[in-house]
């Protein structure tokens, strides 16, 4: 009996760790998690690991009789999804604090890892204004604002679909990278525009890792190495990869004979 | 007034990324000043004082200080509001600049733009980190107090 609710135990904080880590929450928050609602189901011994691709938990209810239980979960894809994040939390201070069993949580939790991100055309609305916007921070002109509006959008659309066929976030990087920065070479070239560098900044801007560097710096000085490494190396190859997809598209079309205004 | 602007393109474009980072729609007002405070203040920094590597630090401050303050008022994580007010600080024109120069051959130019890029990304995370650890001493500090004052 005292090992069917253990099980169930370690399940739901399994759960709760794995949608935050899922969206792109720091390591500290993701224990800090697990090991609350392991305490609010009176469970003194609780100990937690947490790496961007696997949690492992274990924890014993002691007394002569009870039997460490050890779990290890997978973690694949990552993405952030701030509303996730921010429910998980507020679970969490819920389960803490007043007396919800662990079915009804579980019913909770399993309602937040499905809720959806924004309507698509509402994102691709928000990509198009980002990318534009950030055209105009970068000392673009009035002439690009259109031009960075409208590539943003389907910069946007691109990359939405590289997901749909789940391929990897290198061959993503780049593919919507150099589509963005040939779309914004076109617009210069046929005087759309007046010039393509602010145009694909701001569409590179859509894909630079900030959340993965902040997170990696952070987890460092919290000495949460391993993390701190796998997360600047994700960073680092996605600073790669757009910068690869811009500049084959740019060295191609200065050798193909254009000139990058 | 050119500031005025800046803060209108920074504050907008947070609004962009926090439809695509979802967040939550009582609090992506709030973010979105976050973010354009910050840019404002990297927008300053860079242009008229001290550098824009001074401006990364100061602004990541800012985003860090104001997010603790309303992470405590409308009871939030804070990352709701750090992550999209730090977006327009993370030098993507840095990385474009630098593929550029290594496009063109030209090697030291390269060196120095990838060199501060990476400066820059370092000296957010710095920022946001120093706010983040005076927040955490505050917390603690004003935890104690209390305990004291309910054992006299």
């Amino acid at each position: 009996m005292m090992k069917q609710v253990q099980k169930r135990i370690i399940i739901l904080a399994l759960l709760a760790g794995e949608i935050m880590m899922k969206s792109g929450a720091e390591i500290y928050r993701v224990e800090d998690t697990i090991t609350r609602i392991c305490r609010a189901c009176n469970i003194p011994y609780v100990e937690v690991f947490v790496t961007p691709t696997g949690i492992f938990l274990s924890l014993d209810k002691g007394g002569d009789d009870s039997e460490m239980f050890t779990f290890i979960k997978r973690i694949k894809g990552t993405g952030t999804d701030l509303g996730k994040i921010s429910e998980v939390n507020q679970f969490s201070r819920d389960f803490v604090s007043t007396d919800l069993s662990i079915e009804d949580g579980m019913k909770r939790l399993k309602q937040i890892a499905q809720s959806k991100p924004y309507y698509l055309w509402l994102r691709i609305l928000g990509a198009a204004f980002a990318c534009a916007f950030f055209c105009l921070m970068f000392k673009g002109t009035i002439k690009d604002f259109p031009c960075a509006f409208v590539i943003g959008a389907a910069s946007y659309l691109l990359s939405v679909s590289f997901e749909q066929f789940e391929t990897n976030y290198f061959i993503k990087g780049f593919c919507c990278t150099a589509f963005a920065a040939f779309l914004a070479l076109i617009c210069a070239a046929t005087g759309l525009g007046d010039n393509s560098g602010p145009i694909t900044i701001g569409a590179l801007m859509l894909f630079v890792p900030g959340v993965a560097i902040t997170n990696a710096i952070r987890d460092f000085l919290a000495s949460d190495m391993l993390s701190g490494l796998a997360r600047a190396a994700e960073a680092f190859f996605v600073a790669i990869s757009l910068a690869t997809g811009a500049g084959v598209v740019m060295r191609l079309w200065v050798l193909l004979g254009g000139n990058i205004i | 007034m050119t500031y005025f602007l800046q803060f209108i393109f920074g504050f907008v474009s947070t609004v962009g990324f926090a439809i695509l980072f979802h967040v939550p729609k009582r609090n992506i007002f709030m973010s979105s000043l976050v973010g354009g405070v910050g840019w404002v203040v990297f927008a300053y920094c860079r242009n008229d004082y001290g550098g824009a590597l001074l401006g990364c630090f100061l602004a990541s401050c800012v985003v860090g200080l104001l997010a603790g303050i309303f992470s405590r008022v409308y009871k939030e994580t804070a990352t709701v509001y750090t992550i999209p007010g730090i977006i327009p600080l993370v030098p993507g024109a840095g990385m474009y600049y630098t593929t550029l120069y290594l496009i063109n051959g030209e090697l030291s130019k390269a060196a120095t733009t990838g060199t501060q890029t990476l400066l820059m990304a370092g000296s957010i995370s710095v920022g946001l980190l120093v706010v983040g650890s005076f927040f955490k001493m505050h917390y603690t500090l004003t935890g104690k107090f209390k305990r004291i004052i309910k054992k006299t």
